[in-house]
């Protein structure tokens, strides 16, 4: 049975980054992967989402509602406005903040009571606290990361390589040691 | 190898394969990554051109030379190039000639959602349409050899699922073959379409169609795929995908070349079946094409004329057709939330002209690019966005109609070296008093920042020369011209509101660089002074992203905030301060 995996965000959150590495990693394991995403306008600070379909052999470039399996979400609004493809045996890593959105105003309390509404398994941890902590503020998502892959059981390992397949050679040191705090919390 | 790559890559990858050596293009969403990858390649000469029609004689003239070559764009795109297309569909090609067009059903980012199906038929050339990343490869590979056998250009039409779709694909990278580059072709009856050459060519188009038309029904592009139940599909694109992830039993005729139409292959494969639907985004193209060809099937009966298809979409329709049992589907509601629209960057040059604009309540005609946000609220300043370098010639219209002078055209750099600038000469020429402002940030910033003619620097990033927009226009005739800043707001809307109530032409090109590229921007960033605040939301009708609002009062979120001091300008109490000032 093919499993699939939806990552959302707000545009420039590095969302499509962390579904590449989640990505590699899959292949890497010897899944067949399709992952599919939109760039373009809604690039520019607007919603954005990218699907990851993996198993033995995948088909659609799409899963269908309330089929998805694991939510990476790197802001709580995001993770909501996308739980049409969830159902009840889903698991959710939500990253514990709210990205102000220009014109609206928004009631944390409302947001969080509408989370707990939710009866699929939730995981919301402030990353950008724990990177705050580590002095690792732009490796975000790869301490994310780090914890997704726990909850989807893919072997550390293989995101290590994935890391140093897909991110600037600069930036491979930090994000492994960023991915490594992620895994251990 | 064993790689994860998206469409676009493929694309690239798979024309490196067929020894391309030349390919041009006009950035585009969702086709703009294919010639980026395609740079990587040392054997291909890539380049942007100014805009698709520029790129697509380019790349027909490298093969008129003997060069494999190949022009990307997006959909919209081929409308600018259809000239070239209609008769380079007469003169043919030399060495194979590939036009890559990726259509954006959904219209992610995109004025319309037109199918280049319909192109093909049009310009009767044949078109490929590749359903995954792995397919683009292959089929691109193929396009070549057929544009080559049959001289013809060919098209391969992707979609924004195919093109930023990434799948595992296995393969390596060598070129297929031992193809060699051609002769420079000198043949005036070919290649010059005055009338006698052209009714000549015109004939030969004919019989090219129909050895196309056979080619069509023997094609492995064409193919029948034998299911245990007893139905069918006939389908092309991703709606494939989605059929078979749904109904892997059914029987199904795959079309990869859909124009000329395989109809012998349809005829076939109808014959023994109970019943036969048509799955396809966008136009009924393949169900007309049956139709026509007296076989009678049903599609848009079933699935939706308009939008993007995903499985639930197409899942829906084969419940229409019988094809699939009603399932009670279960899943949560999405609560009521504010929608998170895309939104100009923290720090965007083009905000304070918006901000400005909006404060003149002026008319303006707009244009494409990340600047159409303008239209988007609190800012609402852009009244009509229709196509490319429209902003020039629809505000001259509406001032010349109207003989208001205090209408507004907005353009970017790329999009007015595009086709904004004959309808400016057309603006001068005929007197028509009006303000045209060019928002030059020097860069194609909404694609992802490629480079233009007034970069300086070409998509292998080597230097180059480059196009003083200021001397351009000034070579028109044209006296009115200023240059501004934005970021220094009193001047820039001093200049702004003084050409719009004079009443002769005027241009404003307005200088500030992209915060993004070619590399990006952040300053200090700056701190609302919380006392001072009067709760009078004046910021917060710039519409910036890194202005919050929380207990009557502003705030500025640090990480966002590039210090462009917009909100700073506009504060009437004076409360917004850069970060490091001691208050």
């Amino acid at each position: 049975m093919n499993k699939s995996i939806i990552f959302c965000g707000v545009g420039g959150d590095g969302i499509v980054t962390a579904s590449n590495i989640c990505a590699n990693a899959l292949l890497r394991a010897n899944f067949d992967v399709k992952k599919s995403e939109v760039h373009g306008m809604s690039q520019r600070g607007g919603s954005v989402n990218a699907f990851l379909i993996y198993g033995k052999k995948v088909y659609s470039l799409l899963p269908s509602k309330g089929s998805v399996n694991y939510m990476f979400a790197s802001e709580k609004l995001e993770a909501l406005r996308n739980v049409d493809y969830l159902n009840e045996t889903s698991i959710v890593l939500i990253n514990d903040r709210v990205v102000p959105i220009v014109g609206a105003s928004i009631d944390d309390y409302e947001i969080d009571n509408h989370l707990k509404s939710f009866p699929f398994e939730q995981k919301i941890i402030n990353f950008n606290e724990v990177a705050k902590l580590h002095n690792m503020e732009k490796s975000v998502n790869t301490i994310m990361l780090g914890f997704f892959s726990k909850i989807i059981g893919i072997d550390k390992k293989y995101f290590t390589r994935a890391i140093a397949d897909t991110l600037n050679p600069k930036l491979i040191d930090i994000n492994i040691e960023a991915f490594e705090i992620g895994s251990n919390l | 190898m064993r790689k994860i790559i998206s469409g676009n890559e493929a694309l690239a990858i798979g024309a490196y394969r067929a020894s391309a050596s030349f390919a041009s293009g006009y950035p585009g969403t969702p086709s703009s990554e294919i010639l980026e990858h395609a740079k990587t390649f040392e054997d291909i000469k890539v380049q942007w051109a100014s805009n698709e029609k520029s790129a697509f004689e380019q790349a027909l003239g490298a093969s008129i030379a003997g060069r494999r070559s190949f022009v990307t764009m997006k959909h919209v795109g081929l409308n600018v190039a259809a000239d070239s297309l209609m008769s380079a569909s007469y003169t043919g090609v030399n060495a194979g000639f590939v036009v890559v067009v990726a259509d954006d059903p959904g219209m992610h980012s995109s004025q319309n959602e037109q199918d280049t199906r319909l192109f093909a038929k049009f310009a009767q050339v044949p078109i490929l349409e590749p359903s995954d990343a792995k397919e683009a490869m292959g089929f691109m590979q193929y396009a070549f050899a057929l544009s080559e056998e049959h001289d013809t250009p060919v098209i391969v039409r992707s979609t924004t699922r195919v093109s930023h779709t990434q799948e595992m694909v296995y393969f390596d990278m060598h070129k297929l073959g031992g193809y060699e580059n051609k002769l420079l072709a000198k043949d005036i009856s070919k290649y010059v379409l005055v009338p006698k050459n052209a009714i000549a060519r015109h004939k030969k188009l004919l019989e090219r169609n129909a050895k196309l038309q056979k080619l069509s029904n023997e094609t492995p592009l064409n193919r029948i795929e034998q299911g245990t139940l007893n139905i069918g599909i006939i389908t092309s694109g991703v709606s494939y995908l989605y059929a078979k992830e749904l109904l892997p039993n059914a029987n199904y005729l795959k079309i990869g070349l859909s124009w000329p139409f395989p109809i012998e292959i349809a005829r076939e494969f109808v014959k023994s079946l109970d019943k036969v639907i048509v799955i396809e985004e966008l136009e009924p193209y393949i169900e007309e094409q049956l139709k026509a060809g007296g076989i009678d099937v049903e599609g848009k009966k079933f699935f939706p004329q308009d939008g993007e298809f995903n499985l639930d979409i197409v899942e829906e329709g084969l419940v229409k057709a019988s094809f699939l049992e009603k399932t009670a589907k279960k899943y949560f509601e999405v609560p009521d939330l504010p929608a998170r629209p895309p939104v100009l960057c923290p720090g965007c040059p083009h905000r304070p002209i918006f901000d400005i604009l909006h404060s003149l309540r002026v008319y303006v005609a707009g244009d494409i690019g990340c600047y159409t946000l303008g239209a988007a609220a609190p800012l609402s300043s852009i009244h009509t966005t229709v196509c490319m370098g429209a902003s020039i010639s629809m505000g001259y219209g509406i001032a010349k109609a109207t003989l208001n002078h205090k209408i507004v055209s907005v353009i970017g750099d790329s999009t007015f070296l595009h086709t904004g600038l004959q309808p400016l000469i057309d603006a001068y020429v005929n007197n028509v008093a009006y303000t045209v402002i060019i928002l030059d940030n020097s860069i194609t910033a909404m694609t992802g920042g490629q480079p233009d003619a007034t970069s300086g620097f070409n998509i292998k990033n080597e230097p180059t020369p480059k196009v003083d927009l200021e001397n351009l226009v000034r070579s028109i005739g044209i006296k009115r011209v200023f240059k501004v800043d934005q970021y220094d707001y009193k001047a820039t809307k001093e200049i702004i509101e003084q050409e719009v109530n004079t009443k002769e032409l005027s241009v404003i090109i307005a200088t500030r660089p992209c915060v993004l590229a070619p590399k990006k921007i952040k300053d200090t960033p700056y701190v609302v002074i919380a006392d001072k605040c009067i709760d009078c939301k004046r910021c917060l009708r710039v519409g910036c992203p890194a202005i919050g609002y929380k207990d009557k009062k502003a705030y500025i979120i640090e990480d966002y905030c590039t210090g462009c001091a917009l909100c700073a300008n506009v504060c009437p109490t004076n409360a917004i301060v850069k970060g490091d000032t001691n208050e």
